[in-house]
């Protein structure tokens, strides 16, 4: 969306035209954002089947989801995905880009490093289609790839009902979340390392600090920016999760895997409750932009403060 | 995070399809009659049928012969996916870039929830005078008509099905032959069957948990002790339904003691109805209760082994219904047009040709049915028509009702509740869906 024109009007009509160059993003923004927002915001205040005039309820829709089981484990598992998208990736993609620039790309080649990298970030590359389609076959409890191996290594026991009991269902659904995500981090913390100055390095270990101890006290603190963008992407896209619980458990076995984004379709779509839709819609988006607000706001202390540091 | 840029791909596709093809601006009269039919010179048509599945087949012959008897008039057909008119039919039939003919999923939902907004035409007169309404059994035509406020059963025509569909048994001959097994005629003779295959180490049933064939299974075992009152207490509403009575009850408690006899797979709460058709393909299970869209498929994939179908035994009503229906919008520009195109659809000899390429033809002479295995589905179809007894399918009553079925009936797979309980869950859901309907 940047444009780079460089244009030497006069000062006065310079200011004018920079407002100029906000109208078409404006606009789009007015109408695919806002829009919608407050057009939703109205749905949620009625009884809609899609069809035909909408009835003004109030808040009659907020007061359903509030006592709404299903909501409440949905909003659950949100927590669950934002371990699954957000906590585990991060940290495994943190210690995975570390080895991989500090250790393979020095002892081996920068080309087995980024080899490599490929192949961690591949997962993201998929559409979401098809990795939910390609796990449930290896997760199908009768002939799935891991319970076929499972079993003719004699673990019959652990060959268990990955998707269709309540036990393993959301554990399983995570695991493939976390191999879907990790790439992620791994690739934007290894740009990230690249661009941290070597002889902040070179000193340290003149110094004597251990590998362990530079990783700590330069590479943590360099990367920080990089690490606050993709907590806070992950986060947002663990709260909107939708593509791989939609393929992989249509919410289920007994509502286990429900997220609120697919309890939202769900009402809007096939039960046709568009307002207990829009409220659940609401209600999520007012959660993100939370969420949001409060990485920012965490961001912004913590630049100040390392301002302040120097 | 990441949309599937095929669904969005369709999507643009789709629209830039309907904005591209604004045909000739006609009358707008909106009450259907036959405003603007007479200087139409083309039909636009819309239907989601495979191009080689039999209504597909069937369809594109009806195509043919209307171009032949109305010359100077073309079809312009375009090809959607169920899902696109499942989720847009609302919207795009009150534009002006809807189909002047279209194919539309019959139910409360779908048609009925349109044409109490007013959206599709009221062709009952039309029915009436063209002898469509003769042509089709009561339980065919209870999905064909709506009352006012969109729920089926009884009122005006709005549409009109050339097909029907039923929930049967599909069985592996080789592995009933192996068993030295007959085919059963009761249900206790069917759990004769299961028994020798459980004690042969092999599970009987196919089934899959995720989707709709738990829940049909589940209908069929409480179909097996109601009677037609029940049926339309439970699908329109003209009596209550009482969820802890013997029907329900036993249906919800046999689908447990047959999960516990290992009948069905106790870890098939997961699998999806397209696991359970590759295993049966595959010859894993010598049964699965599922519906005659599988039967075309079967035949296409099944190699080395006989099979064959039998209705479920001892049961007067089944699950099915009529298929999906010939619709004209209000805004139809050529209502008389499509009024002819679905004539031709009812004429014996294109309903044979739906019926010799494995669909169920609702209007066909049955010496016209030469396909050996297409009479065998048939016949199975006609014994199920006779009774008048096709039961509709579990979910229908009220809009989401799926969702909960499944979810419930999966606790019964993986033994986390009681039928009692499972029934009382169910229950308040229909209760509260019933409610919200009236």
């Amino acid at each position: 969306m940047s444009t780079t024109a460089t244009t030497t009007l006069p000062r006065i009509r310079g200011e004018v035209s920079y407002w100029a160059y906000l109208v078409p993003g404006g606009a789009l923004f007015l109408a695919i954002i806002v829009l919608p927002f407050v057009m939703n915001i109205y749905f949620s205040l009625t009884r809609w089947p899609g069809l035909g005039d909408p009835t003004f309820i109030g808040l009659e829709n907020y007061v359903r989801l509030f006592q709404d089981e299903v909501f409440w484990t949905s909003f659950r598992n949100s927590i669950a995905m934002i371990v699954a998208m957000v906590v585990v990736p991060t940290l495994l993609g943190l210690l995975l880009a570390a080895v991989l620039f500090d250790y393979i790309g020095k002892k081996f080649s920068g080309s087995v490093s980024s080899g490599l990298r490929a192949v961690y970030y591949l997962p993201q590359i998929l559409p979401v289609t098809v990795v939910g389609i390609l796990w449930s076959w290896i997760l199908n409890p009768q002939t799935g790839a891991l319970n076929v191996v499972l079993r003719s290594l004699g673990l019959d026991g652990m060959a268990l009902n990955w998707l269709g009991s309540t036990d393993t269902a959301l554990p399983s659904v995570m695991a493939v979340m976390v191999w879907v995500q990790v790439g992620y981090p791994v690739v934007i913390f290894m740009s990230a390392l690249q661009r941290v100055d070597p002889e902040l390095y070179e000193a340290a270990e003149l110094d004597g600090a251990g590998w362990f101890t530079r990783f700590r006290a330069i590479t943590l603190p360099q990367i920080k920016p990089e690490t606050f963008v993709v907590t806070l992407t992950c986060t947002i896209a663990a709260l909107k999760v939708f593509g791989p619980i939609y393929v992989l458990t249509r919410g289920g076995p007994e509502n286990s895997t429900n997220v609120p984004s697919y309890f939202a379709y769900q009402n809007f779509f096939p039960k046709s409750q568009v307002g207990y839709g829009a409220a659940i819609a609401t209600v999520l988006t007012v959660i993100v932009l939370l969420v949001a607000a409060i990485f920012m706001v965490l961001q912004a202390r913590s630049e100040r403060k390392e301002a302040e540091g120097r | 995070m990441r949309t599937t840029p095929t669904r969005l791909a369709a999507l643009t596709g789709a629209v830039a399809l309907a904005a591209g093809l604004t045909a000739c601006s006609g009358s707008d009269d909106g009450g259907g009659g036959d405003g603007g039919t007479a200087d139409a010179t083309s039909l636009k048509l819309w239907h989601y049928e495979s191009p080689n599945g039999a209504m597909g087949i069937a369809w594109a012959e009806a195509i043919k012969v209307f171009e032949e008897e109305h010359p100077g008039v073309t079809i312009e057909f375009e090809e959607k996916s169920f899902e696109q008119i499942q989720q847009t039919a609302g919207m795009i039939l009150s534009s002006d870039e809807g189909p002047d003919i279209m194919e539309y999923n019959k139910g409360n939902a779908t048609t009925g929830l349109l044409s109490s907004q007013g959206l599709l035409t009221d062709i009952t007169a039309v029915a009436d005078e063209r002898g469509w309404t003769d042509m089709l059994s009561p339980s065919l035509a209870t999905t064909a008509q709506y009352d006012e406020s969109g729920v089926m059963g009884s009122g005006n025509w709005f549409g009109i099905p050339n097909y029907g569909e039923f929930v049967t048994v599909y069985y592996n001959k080789a592995m009933f032959e192996d068993a030295g097994l007959e085919v059963p005629t009761s249900l206790d003779e069917m759990v004769e069957v299961m028994d020798t295959f459980v004690a042969e180490g092999v599970t009987p049933l196919g089934m899959a948990g995720a989707e709709y064939p738990a829940g049909q299974l589940f209908y069929q075992l409480t179909l097996s002790q109601v009677d037609r009152q029940w049926i339309t207490d439970y699908q329109m509403f003209t009596g209550p339904v009482d969820w802890q009575g013997p029907e329900l009850t036993f249906g919800a408690e046999t689908f447990a003691e047959w999960v516990d006899a290992g009948y069905v797979a106790s870890d098939s709460a997961s699998l999806k109805a397209e696991d359970m058709g590759v295993a049966f393909i595959n010859g894993t299970y010598p049964m699965m209760v599922s519906g005659s869209w599988w039967y075309g498929r079967l035949v296409d994939e099944i190699d080395g082994f006989e099979w064959g179908v039998f209705n479920f035994p001892g049961n007067t009503f089944n699950a099915g219904s009529s298929g999906n229906l010939w619709v004209v919008p209000t805004n139809s520009k050529a209502p008389e047009l499509a009024y002819d195109f679905i004539d031709i659809t009812m004429r014996p000899e294109i309903q044979a040709i739906l019926g010799n390429n494995g669909g169920l033809p609702v209007a066909a002479d049955p010496a016209d049915i030469t396909d050996a295995k297409s009479q065998e589905l048939i016949t199975a179809f006609n014994e199920v028509l006779e009774n008048d007894g096709l039961a509709f399918y579990p979910d229908w009553p009220v809009p989401g009702f799926y969702d909960v079925i499944v979810n419930s009936v999966q606790k019964l797979i993986n033994g986390s509740a009681e039928p009692a309980t499972v029934l009382d869950e169910l229950g308040a859901a229909y209760d509260q869906g019933v409610a919200n309907a009236g």
